[in-house]
């Protein structure tokens, strides 16, 4: 089960990391665009409708997507410097403590970001440039990135109650 | 309750979060949500929802992932190491030698790129492991990388300059201009830092190959030329308007890939490695600008950074004393709340009083910006220190440490343009013509 | 109550100052039983969220920009369409035409237009005189939104997009070379440091609105409503007038700072009256019912 649950959360970063060289790729079209109608006069359509609105768009998925992977393998930052000084029962404690915070935190922000989308499809908004997107599509990558982000953080609290010993990597010293 | 016992409770609730061990991004949203349930007349959920997704989405940010992966991509390949064996028998007689390399690095990215979180990732990916091997010391490494990559901020452009301009309608390409002499001078001031703290202590740093003859030295030289195409590519592309600031982002992401795939040192595992990682990167950023901004917009419901700038109008000091005190109150929101926010959070009070003594906007700009770039070096709440942190894995605490001398030395360049502000005018009032 | 109200504009807006005022008259008239804290400068939210977060009741006051909402109807965008209203007459007759269909259509949101300011005329900024159509032929031309890249089009020019803040640099680069905004944002973002000329075509006469979450306007009570609504017919009748001063000034200040003020040749007038027309048709093969009748009725005037 854990295990398949960690295959689902780097599947995801995968997808977060593909969207990002999407950007990439989509920004530099337009460039070659640019370069094509201004330095060459190719006949080319001088702009790709609404360039920045998808790559926004993309760049939203990206994050979310990326956060339950970026969450296991100790890529979100905290201040480690005071609980590193506690003797490791009270080290424990804490680290039971920032899961379940981190639990309830991101269970509420899925709950509200849910209803965010669904008020979106209730009232049919869209984005206001060239080309109208329906925002649930959108925000649905991230209410998908932020549900992950919770289970992977109810995940870790049950791994480490079974553990007795935290399961999150500490971010490594280079 | 009074603004001072909430602001108090809140800072409060902020440490036991963040000295408990939850993560960043999380204490940000908590004190956030805290000051909305408990202080405001607005909802908590819903406004977290907004804000995570109206600043999940936007244009500018886009530059940063793209920034953080062209990092990624040269540290992979053969490149980075090879402007680095380029560098240092030029740099290898200097006082201080390849940390120079922090600086300038940092000083010519910061002309592409718009943010300081970008210039400290992008600079940091290739440099700290680099001039680790070379067994150069951490603090000087740390530090004086978290300071120079708020030049990001400061040259041109300017992620912070375009927010000012646009909120008091000043000219954007006057800000611009104002940010060169500047940046030149912390530059310098940087450069003269590391240059003397080596020089007092020289068993600190580790000495470079011997010496060189000229032509010895140009062949190793070679090894700049992949970079050096690189940058001219960027900029070239912007200050030709092929490219917008963003767009240039992009640009050095395939650009980056073009000359490690033909350094021949570039496999399909190291691309993918790199995808991954500056996916994991940037999620790591982001997420903590959401915190950030969801904090920001608390802090404009609970309405605590506009009262307390009020109050400071409400003084009526003279124009030194006003920007002493302005000085003072902006380092210690500075603490707290990322650069931006703090500007968009004062401004309204801020510039009618600042305008009211008579102080340039332009000016106001710069100094502005040099002040928020000490934020990004002060803990608990500053950028570079968290992008530095999820680089190398030590504690914020420790590299806020290394950056205080930085932070110094902003305080000093602040001191320096207030007392000659012709520093800051001189340009923009030589394109008045 | 207090209130808090997202703006989109900074302080020295003038839209901002008539808000502002706006706030402070009922402020006084309730004698403090509503208060308004006008967060302005996109500031709480960002400018494409506001009026989300009124629909929801995150803020129960807020204004935005009334043609962002195109793409959810037609009728919101018509103060838009390029030469269908070019005076602040036209514009207000528009206006009286618009209202009735914005108040129905944003009242199925659960909002409440309360007053509705213009823009100055839309006037046309290049390097070099414009003396008809033709000349605008090749051109890169900035474009925001849909209407605007069929007016590129339709003109001859390459639409370019380039997000506010750029614009500057894009001239500079000469990535754009000409564009079309109002005195008010051609002043305030120098736009002498990259062109010469501005003709005053006037293209068009977009508006900023201020919506209330209907029911946060309901729970106030009845003294304080009919407060709010007088406030808001006063700043509606002086933010027209603002409007208007606000064009003479910054007209003034763009030739104070040498660029070169053009009243629009007969020879211009008539072909960007003609690609209006056209742009007209297209428009009404899409429009909705809605936005259908209040052509209809504007035109019936
Ligand atoms: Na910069
Ligand atoms: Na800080």
């Amino acid at each position: 089960m854990g295990h398949l649950l960690d295959r689902v959360y780097l599947g995801a970063a995968w997808i977060a990391a593909f969207t990002i060289l999407a950007i990439a790729l989509l920004i530099s079209a337009q460039i070659f665009l640019n370069f094509s109608t201004r330095a060459l006069s190719l006949p080319l359509p001088s702009t790709i409708p609404s360039y920045a609105d998808f790559s926004g768009f993309m760049l939203a998925a990206a994050t979310f997507l990326a956060m339950p992977y970026t969450f296991r393998s100790g890529g979100h930052i905290r201040v480690s410097l005071i609980t590193a000084r506690l003797m490791p029962r009270a080290r424990l404690v804490c680290e039971i403590a920032a899961l379940a915070g981190a639990a309830f935190l991101t269970g509420f922000a899925v709950y509200f970001i849910w209803v965010l989308v669904a008020e979106s499809v209730h009232y049919g908004d869209v984005s206001n440039g060239t080309i109208p997107v329906p925002l649930w599509i959108p925000q649905s990558a991230m209410g998908v990135g932020m549900t992950l982000l919770c289970i992977s953080a109810i995940h870790s609290l049950v791994e480490t109650l079974l553990r007795g010993a935290p399961v999150i990597a500490a971010s490594e010293e280079v | 309750m009074s603004d001072p016992v909430v602001g108090l409770i809140l800072l409060a609730v902020l440490f036991v979060f963040l000295a408990g061990g939850l993560w960043i991004a999380l204490s940000l949203s908590a004190v956030a949500a805290v000051a909305l349930a408990f202080f405001s007349n607005s909802s908590v959920g819903l406004n977290m929802a907004v804000t995570f997704w109206g600043h999940s989405h936007s244009w500018s940010l886009t530059a940063l992932p793209l920034f953080i992966l062209m990092g990624e991509i040269l540290l992979r390949s053969r490149l980075s190491k090879d402007m680095f064996n380029g560098l240092a028998p030029w740099l290898g007689g200097l006082p201080g030698r390849l940390l120079h390399v922090n600086v300038l690095g940092c000083a010519i990215f910061a002309a592409v790129s718009g943010s300081s979180a970008a210039t400290a990732a992008t600079i940091g990916k290739m440099s700290i492991p680099e001039l680790k091997s070379r067994g150069y010391p951490e603090g000087l490494i740390l530090g004086t990388l978290a300071g120079s990559a708020t030049l990001g901020l400061l040259i041109p452009p300017s992620i912070i300059l375009i927010v000012y301009g646009v909120a008091t309608e000043q000219s954007i390409a006057r800000l611009f201009v104002a940010g060169l002499i500047p940046g030149a001078l912390l530059v310098a001031m940087f450069g003269a830092y590391v240059a003397v703290v080596s020089w007092l202590n020289p068993d600190m740093i580790p000495v470079e190959r011997s010496k060189l003859n000229l032509k010895e030295k140009l062949w190793e030289a070679r090894g700049l030329i992949p970079v050096g195409l690189l940058i001219v590519g960027v900029i070239g592309a912007i200050y030709t308007g092929i490219a917008s600031p963003t767009d240039a982002a992009a640009l050095g992401v395939l650009l980056s890939i073009l000359l490690a795939v033909l350094s021949g040192s570039f496999s399909r595992a190291d691309f993918l490695d790199a995808l991954l990682s500056a996916a994991r990167t940037s999620c790591m950023i982001a997420f903590i600008l959401l915190g950030a901004a969801f904090l920001a917009v608390a802090m404009g419901f609970t309405g605590l950074p506009r009262n307390l700038a009020a109050w400071i109008g409400g003084m009526g000091l003279s124009p030194y004393f006003l920007l002493f005190v302005l000085t003072i109150f902006f380092i210690v929101l500075g603490l707290f709340l990322d650069g931006i926010s703090v500007v968009v959070l004062t401004t309204s009070i801020i510039m009618p009083m600042v305008m009211a003594v008579g102080i340039d906007p332009i000016w106001f700009g710069i100094y502005l910006v040099l002040v928020v770039e000490m934020s990004q070096i002060t803990p608990p709440v500053g950028f570079n220190l968290f992008v530095i942190q999820g680089l190398t894995g030590i504690d914020i605490l420790r590299i806020a440490k290394a950056a205080f001398p930085f932070f110094l030395l902003l305080v000093v360049a602040v001191v320096l343009i207030t007392v000659f502000p012709g520093i800051v005018t001189y340009l923009p009032t030589a394109m008045n013509r | 109550d207090t209130w808090d109200m997202p703006t989109p504009y900074g302080d020295s807006t003038f839209h901002t100052q008539n808000i502002a005022q706006f706030a402070a008259d009922i402020a006084e008239a309730t004698d403090g039983a509503l208060e308004i804290t006008v967060h302005s400068g996109g500031s709480l939210f960002p400018h494409g969220e506001i009026r989300n977060v009124v629909r929801s009741g995150q803020v129960p006051i807020g204004e935005f920009f009334l043609s962002l909402l195109v793409n959810d109807d037609a009728a919101f965008g018509i103060d838009s369409q390029p030469f269908l209203a070019t005076s602040y007459d036209d514009a207000a007759r528009l206006w009286d035409a618009q209202r009735p269909v914005v108040t129905e259509l944003l009242a199925e949101q659960g909002l409440m237009p309360l007053f509705s300011v213009p823009w100055p005329a839309q006037g046309l900024y290049t390097n070099g005189e414009v003396s008809s159509v033709e000349d605008l032929a090749g051109l890169r031309f900035r474009a925001y939104n849909a209407a605007l890249e069929e007016f590129a089009a339709l003109a001859g020019a390459a639409p370019v997009q380039v997000e506010a803040p750029d614009i500057p640099q894009a001239f500079a680069t000469g990535q754009v070379e000409a564009m079309v905004t109002s005195p008010s944002t051609g002043a305030n973002s120098t736009a002498w440091d990259f062109v010469t000329h501005y003709t005053a075509i006037n293209a068009w006469v977009p508006k900023n609105i201020v919506v209330v979450n209907e029911r946060a306007f309901r729970r106030l009570p009845d003294d304080v409503q009919a407060a709010v609504m007088d406030a808001a017919a006063a700043a509606q009748a002086r933010g027209w007038e603002m409007s208007a001063a606000e064009a003479d000034e910054k007209t003034a200040i763009m030739a104070d700072n040498g660029m070169i003020i053009v009243e629009p040749s007969a020879e211009l007038t008539a072909g960007l009256q003609e690609i209006g027309a056209q742009m007209l048709e297209n428009w009404k093969s899409g429009a909705s019912e809605a936005a259908m009748s209040i052509l209809t009725a504007y035109q019936d005037q």
